[in-house]
């Protein structure tokens, strides 16, 4: 926690780097540079880069604090929610006046509006704005909310959670719960958020229509990586201080903090509250690549992803959260894209599409078992550090502490 | 004589056993103690209590010149009313390394918004680096602290207690798993501290005890049954009968 940031931090310029070499070579070789790599590719990798954003959040609760929130992917897809809101509105209400304006008697601002509501409701059968789209007509509004939104859920159920020392394995559980009865209420028609349609569309971006969308995948990819790089210095930051050290002592030995005059509830409040809101911008930037949000991308296995890419990356350091959400989201979306040619082995047909859950898992299960450092602790091996023999004993006695082999040298 | 703890009539049970049965007890600003008792006399709920980790059922633990009430105060409001303790077992930050783990003990503003904007200051390093020598970990502080031996834990944690700046100390059995050599440098720094300010030792060693060279309180069922120095009470037919005698 002393000496410069850079000493504390020796990731920062290696990950920046790389993020940097990646928007350049994607940049360089993309359609809209007149290369070869595909639209779609390109909104894969931006797309990517901000599930790392949400995996280095996810680090810093769990890695960090010791808290496995599994409501990370509820503040992921308000994120979107937030800034699909707007792009549905503004978007649909530029085609309904177009639309209208070809008409011989001009449309009055209500006539419009109502259009613009039926055009968006319709599906769920109503035909006016409900309340929580109120600010739906402001970008500088609803881009607040993205931030916002998902920090005061976090805030008032972590307040209410810590509060009461919640911990383990019952927050974890508290924390889905939380998750699965937003996605469920979202499922509601009458929840004002278009029910299990979601809110489509959002690749279209208003004031853009004569941009192709390979330029505004470009656009997304610089977008995600500037908000990863941001994220990551931040996070790095924040972990590298003073700060950082105590939420590791929260997360091995709660009690000791707490007896050295800490508020522990002050502190997990802080970065769960904190990540939260990181979140719902990686998702923000997420969702308008992805073209749709709806509630089902926040169901439990969602939740899941999300841990599974942080242990596997390496909990507790800031790269292995970056490392892990990329190469399995990157392999995870090559297993699935239906390229890949069924394998005939005699009596069992493997299908990819459908077999590369049962390789995550299997890999997540090896991971845990034979390579608790994750992917990076490749790195331990490469600079040569070797852990302290610890005969076995975890760092700490709570629920969220390191093991053993989990430890960074 | 004005005390900095007062503790009064406190009774605590858990599942209708007494743990804590009507004790008292009380110590000066700058003070050696010995909390002496067998197994089960309560010397840790003790400890839980005045540091607010168990809630007493009844009583008064009363704090420092303005006789402030710890009981419902938080743990952490406790200790930075200057309240320090330590654990049975070592318990330090065993991820992190021995530097950190001073800097972090040491008097400070505790709040999440200073944390992050906290720098160490030339006096904090220098503070830092003189509690190191008192501990004899002057040439380990870029260690992690798990890798230290159980002996030098021991006095991390004393020196992180040193580093709180606690107007009280409370120290559970801080000789347990020491060598002799261990032991006396533990003795030194114990005796040095409560010059300045109130030490409470509980420790079940007699040897060591006596080393400490001060008043001794002796706890049976939750209660005092003699206080006084260490030939006065070893003298003492009750505390032979429950104590010593077995």
């Amino acid at each position: 926690m002393t000496g410069s940031f850079l000493s504390r931090n020796p990731s920062v310029p290696v990950m920046l780097g790389a993020i940097l070499a990646l928007v350049f070579a994607v940049t360089v070789f993309s359609e809209a540079m007149g290369g070869g790599l595909s639209t779609s590719f390109v909104k894969t990798l931006g797309m990517t880069l901000c599930l790392a954003l949400a995996a280095l959040a996810m680090d810093l609760v769990w890695g960090y604090a010791g808290i496995l929130s599994l409501g990370n992917i509820a503040f992921f897809g308000l994120g979107g929610y937030m800034i699909g809101m707007w792009l549905m509105a503004a978007r649909t209400r530029d085609v309904v006046t177009a639309n209208l304006a070809a008409q011989p008697i001009p449309p009055t601002p209500s006539e419009i509006d109502a259009a613009v509501a039926g055009q968006i409701f319709g599906v769920v059968g109503s035909d006016s704005f409900p309340l929580v789209w109120a600010f739906s007509g402001s970008l500088a509004a609803q881009l607040a909310l993205v931030v916002l939104v998902p920090a005061a859920l976090a805030a008032v159920f972590g307040w209410l959670a810590f509060r009461a020392r919640v911990t383990g394995v019952y927050l974890s559980i508290l924390t889905q719960a939380m998750t699965l009865a937003l996605a469920l209420w979202l499922f509601q028609n009458d929840s004002g958020l278009r029910g299990n349609n979601g809110l489509s569309g959002l690749q279209n971006i208003p004031g853009a229509e004569g941009v192709p969308q390979a330029e505004v995948a470009l656009w997304f990819l610089w977008g995600s990586a500037a908000a990863l790089a941001l994220g990551y210095l931040l996070s790095a930051w924040l972990v590298s201080g003073k700060f950082g050290a105590v939420l590791r002592g929260i997360r091995d030995n709660e009690s000791r903090v707490r007896f050295l005059g800490y508020p522990v509830e002050g502190y997990k409040l802080a970065i769960f509250t904190l990540s939260a809101a990181i979140t719902g911008v990686a998702g923000a930037l997420y969702y308008p690549q992805a073209g749709i949000v709806n509630p089902a991308e926040m169901m439990p296995i969602a939740s899941i992803y999300l841990a599974v890419w942080v242990a596997i990356g390496g909990r507790g350091r800031l790269y292995g959260a970056v490392i892990g959400a990329v190469a399995v989201s990157l392999v995870s979306s090559f297993f699935t894209s239906g390229r890949l040619p069924d394998l005939d082995l005699g009596p069992v047909r493997l299908v990819w599409v459908d077999w590369w859950l049962v390789m995550l898992g299997a890999g997540f299960v090896a991971v845990t078992l034979l390579a608790p450092k994750g992917l990076g602790g490749l790195v331990d091996l490469w600079s040569r550090r070797r852990g302290a023999d610890r005969h076995g004993a975890d760092l700490g006695p709570d629920a969220g502490a390191l093991r053993e082999q989990e430890a960074e040298a | 004589m004005t005390s900095l703890l007062e503790v009064s009539g406190v009774s605590v049970s858990f599942d209708g056993f007494r743990a804590i049965n009507n004790l008292s007890f009380r110590i000066g600003p700058a003070e050696l103690r010995a909390v002496i008792g067998p197994n089960g006399a309560g010397k840790t709920t003790f400890m839980d209590i005045v540091t607010g980790k168990t809630r007493a059922d009844s009583g008064t633990v009363r704090w420092g010149e303005k006789g402030l009430s710890l009981t419902g105060l938080s743990e952490a409001r406790i200790a930075r009313e200057g309240v320090g303790r330590k654990f049975q077992k070592p318990t330090v930050f065993e991820d992190q390394s021995v530097e950190t783990n001073l800097l972090m003990a040491l008097k400070n503003r505790r709040g999440p918004f200073a944390a992050l904007i906290w720098r160490p200051k030339p006096a904090e390093m220098e503070r830092m680096r003189e509690l190191a020598g008192t501990i004899g970990l002057s040439a380990h502080l870029a260690r992690k602290a798990g890798e230290l031996s159980h002996g030098q834990k021991q006095w991390l944690e004393i020196g992180m207690l040193l580093a709180q700046e606690p107007k009280l100390l409370l120290v559970d059995e801080p000789a347990a798993g020491m060598t002799p050599a261990e032991r006396e440098k533990t003795t030194e720094i114990l005796v040095e501290a409560a010059k300045t300010r109130a030490v409470v030792v509980v420790e079940h060693d007699m040897e060591f005890v006596r080393r400490l060279n001060c008043r001794v309180t002796v706890l049976h069922e939750g209660s005092v049954l003699a206080e006084g120095s260490l030939d006065h009470v070893t003298s003492n037919k009750d505390v032979i009968d429950v104590y010593l005698g077995r």
